[in-house]
């Protein structure tokens, strides 16, 4: 999907634009070197959409290369969805304040995350509301 | 002739003695000068390889990459001039980075492929040094990579195996550590942007010091089939003595590989196991 996103004739209009973009482009470049998502393309997401599911937590899985709330949040009536959001690594959490126990299942919470771009349950969390009321930034603050 | 052949017995018996005791001291008295003359030495030659690294400098802690360099002021740095067929990939990459936030650039890392030289210098996650006499090696948390840069002298040999890190040499000018590098696996991405070079790519890194807890490495990328110039970049990592390396096993919960088509995708299946 984002590949075919750039047809031919958009880039050459980018050719054309290039020069004039060129210092904008490399700020954003340099920027972009170091991702929130470690190895891989965030294309999948609507990355910088911020969306919110409250729920309850099924698994936390302190994981690499991601970390992975499992949550499921109520759909129609006697029913529920389950939810798959993938976060920054454990080492990059735990040396922010977060550790393996952050989120239990059964936790009640309120998860705000960026989602799949093709509207499966899915996406990239950015913080979570815990019950105690405490909120845990997931992402890096906005670089100055 | 009895007695006779018995007192040459006993004589034989009193030279044995003698030769025997004239021995043990000659190698008492060798034992001896063997013990003076290493105490000599000792105080003489550099005794200790482990010795000389006192005079490196201190980049003891683990290093962050910054978001930003240190100097907001600055001029951002050229664009790569590339040929033909990488200039494509490469105003592909930017138009998408315009069109959509996030990071945009697809490669086989997403399916815990490790990146190569020089992209493994600037995953999200720290890196460390550690210095031993003729050698200082990188550790890359990411992947948890190794970098076994030499620098007793050894040249960089002329065909080495290609390898995701490379094979490195360095030397030090001052406190600079300057690393060539080559051998690179010609499947890994040079830059952002860039996916594959030809197997002559050489990198030069120099790695310094800016202020007491800010590492520069200025990077240079060599390869005619990519870059129509060589083409510099430079990051900026902070230091946290606090932190240590942590395990990076990318198979243990991966669920963006690339899917059949090369493009970046999002598992939602539980993984076995879990």
């Amino acid at each position: 999907m984002p590949r075919s996103a750039s047809s031919t004739t958009r880039g050459n209009k980018i050719v054309k634009l290039r020069h004039s973009l060129i210092s904008v482009v490399c700020t954003a470049t340099l920027l972009l070197m170091k991702s929130a998502a470690a190895h891989h393309s965030t294309a999948m997401f609507q990355w910088g959409t911020e969306k919110t599911l409250i729920g309850t937590i099924e698994k936390y899985q302190w994981t690499q290369p991601h970390t992975f709330i499992w949550i499921v949040v109520p759909d129609k009536p006697g029913k529920t969805q389950e939810w798959g959001l993938e976060g920054m690594s454990p080492s990059w959490l735990g040396r922010r304040g977060w550790n393996l126990h952050s989120l239990n299942p059964g936790d009640k919470v309120s998860v705000v995350y960026y989602p799949l771009k093709d509207g499966r349950q899915g996406g990239f969390y950015v913080r979570v509301m815990a019950p105690d009321g405490k909120t845990l930034e997931a992402l890096p603050t906005q670089a100055p | 002739m009895r007695r006779t052949s018995s007192s040459i017995a006993n004589l034989t018996w009193v030279c044995a003695v003698a030769l025997i005791a004239c021995g043990a001291q000659s190698s008492s008295r060798k034992g001896l000068s063997w013990i003076a003359s290493s105490a000599a030495a000792a105080d003489a030659a550099p005794s200790n390889p482990y010795a000389s690294l006192a005079k490196l400098p201190d980049w003891n802690g683990v290093w962050d990459v910054t978001r930003v360099p240190p100097q907001p002021g600055a001029p951002p740095p050229a664009p790569p001039k590339l040929t033909p067929r990488y200039e494509e990939q490469w105003v592909k990459y930017q138009a998408l980075n315009r069109k959509q936030k996030g990071l945009n650039f697809v490669s086989e890392v997403a399916s815990c492929i490790p990146p190569g030289v020089p992209q493994s210098m600037t995953e999200p996650y720290p890196i460390e040094f550690l210095f031993t006499p003729g050698r200082v090696t990188i550790l890359i948390e990411t992947y948890a990579l190794t970098r076994r840069i030499y620098t007793d002298g050894s040249p960089l040999p002329k065909n080495p195996d290609p390898s995701y890190q490379g094979t490195s040499v360095g030397h030090w000018e001052g406190e600079t550590l300057v690393v060539e590098t080559s051998g690179i696996l010609p499947e890994t991405s040079p830059l952002n942007g860039i996916n594959g070079h030809s197997d002559k790519l050489h990198i030069t890194e120099r790695i310094h010091l800016i202020n007491p807890d800010t590492l520069e490495i200025s990077t240079t990328r060599t390869d005619s089939a990519v870059f129509l110039e060589p083409y510099t970049t430079k990051a900026y990592y902070k230091r946290h003595r606090d932190w240590k390396i942590m395990e990076y096993v990318c198979e243990q919960n991966n669920h963006d590989a690339l899917d059949a088509k090369g493009n970046a995708a999002f598992s939602l299946k539980h993984n076995p196991g879990e």
